[in-house]
């Protein structure tokens, strides 16, 4: 089966170059591991336009029925690209599972992932411990002691969303001043259970069957100090999700896809990139569906006028 | 039908998928709050040496997180 165009990612870029592409009636086949994007996780998603409130599982809903309903797609869920090679006449996409698929085009809409810390004891402990999605484990830690790594949004939410269940929340961030919304940051810093920590280096995470505290050092003392938790939250931010064309497209040091932010090309010919995965300034949500749009509007282009 | 229990939290998005896949396949199952039920969450901690959910226990083999192809083969369900 020879596609014109194959979408790798089922967030809202993906979804957006599903249904247009299919209304386009390009020959097409989205490939995602799941579907929603990384808010799927989201507790309460209040800006996606045209719906005052939704929680993450159901845009991931919604927008799955939504290219699901198309007539003129071929979707492949449950199924992660790993490899992605190329040839002057055509692209050939290879997954997990086994399976190949060939192309005439690529759009990459594959998002990106939650950083590490990348210190011993976080791999040691991850699950014992060490959560990376608050919304989902935040109520396990009922009555416990905890932190949150990263001073950004992210952290913000995360400490938000254990305000109900920990008994105590430290909020670790590298710098001198908190990143995230100012108005979260009232909200939380206001309660009494929760210690903001600024200039902290995380060294190491310790303990035995399950995480008993972390080390890190104060950057302004240079003194190593301790805590004592049951569970630390790591919100640092994201990795783009670039590493299968790493050798096929330009890629900027933080590993995002570079592309012409009119077309939505990146620089190999045939290629195309939108949303999270992409230099993209704003990662959003409504930002990666448009994006999306003008890749498939311009795939369209390209497939019709060969250029 | 083999016995499937499945330990959740209220806001876990990942148990939700569990839950509708299971309903999906009509394939019954018992649930256990660890945020509401602290017999539950130790329960949940022995069977699986770790603290995140969902856990799914299907008659003593323990899966940690929601594996959609993981599940149907386990259970026997063709999707």
């Amino acid at each position: 089966m020879f596609y014109e165009l194959i979408i790798i990612g089922g967030g809202p870029a993906g979804v957006a170059a599903g249904v247009y592409a299919a209304r386009k009636k390009i020959k097409t086949l989205l490939i995602a591991k799941e579907f929603g994007g990384q808010s799927m996780v989201s507790a309460d998603v209040q800006n996606w336009i045209g719906t005052k409130s939704i929680s993450g599982f159901e845009l991931a809903q919604m927008l799955e029925g939504h290219v699901r309903a198309q007539e003129d797609i071929e979707v492949l869920s449950d199924e992660l690209v790993t490899t992605i090679s190329s040839d002057t006449a055509k692209f050939v996409v290879g997954t997990e599972g086994g399976k190949q698929f060939e192309s005439k085009t690529l759009l990459l809409t594959s998002g990106s992932r939650r950083r590490k810390l990348g210190i011993p004891g976080e791999k040691e402990f991850d699950g014992r411990g060490v959560v990376y999605c608050s919304t989902c484990d935040a109520p396990i830690f009922k009555g416990k002691e905890v932190a949150v790594i990263g001073g950004g949004n992210a952290g913000l939410e995360a400490a938000r969303d254990l305000l109900p269940y920990a008994s105590k929340i430290y909020l670790l961030h590298r710098g001198d001043t908190l990143k995230g919304d100012p108005l979260t940051q009232e909200k939380i810093t206001a309660d009494s259970k929760v210690s903001v920590i600024l200039n902290a280096q995380t060294k190491e995470i310790f303990g035995t069957a399950f995480v008993e505290g972390i080390r890190y050092i104060d950057s302004v003392s240079g003194e190593q100090r301790e805590l004592k938790l049951d569970g630390i939250f790591v919100e640092i931010g994201s990795l783009p999700n670039s590493d299968f064309v790493k050798n096929l497209a330009a890629l900027n040091e933080r590993g995002e896809v570079i592309v012409d932010h009119k077309t939505q090309r990146a620089s190999l010919l045939g290629v195309w990139a939108a949303g999270d995965v992409t230099d993209v300034l704003y990662k959003q949500n409504n930002i990666s569906a448009g994006d999306a749009v003008k890749a498939v509007l311009n795939i369209y282009d390209y497939l019709h006028s060969g250029k | 039908m083999k016995k499937v229990i499945i330990y959740t939290t209220p806001s876990c998005v990942y148990c939700k998928m569990a839950k509708e896949f299971f309903k999906t396949h009509t394939v019954p199952y018992e649930e256990h709050d660890v945020y509401a039920d602290d017999a539950a969450r130790e329960e949940m901690i022995q069977k699986s040496h770790q603290l995140g959910v969902p856990v799914i226990d299907i008659e003593g083999e323990i899966f940690v997180g929601f594996n959609q192809r993981e599940m149907a083969k386990t259970l026997g369900i063709s999707s």
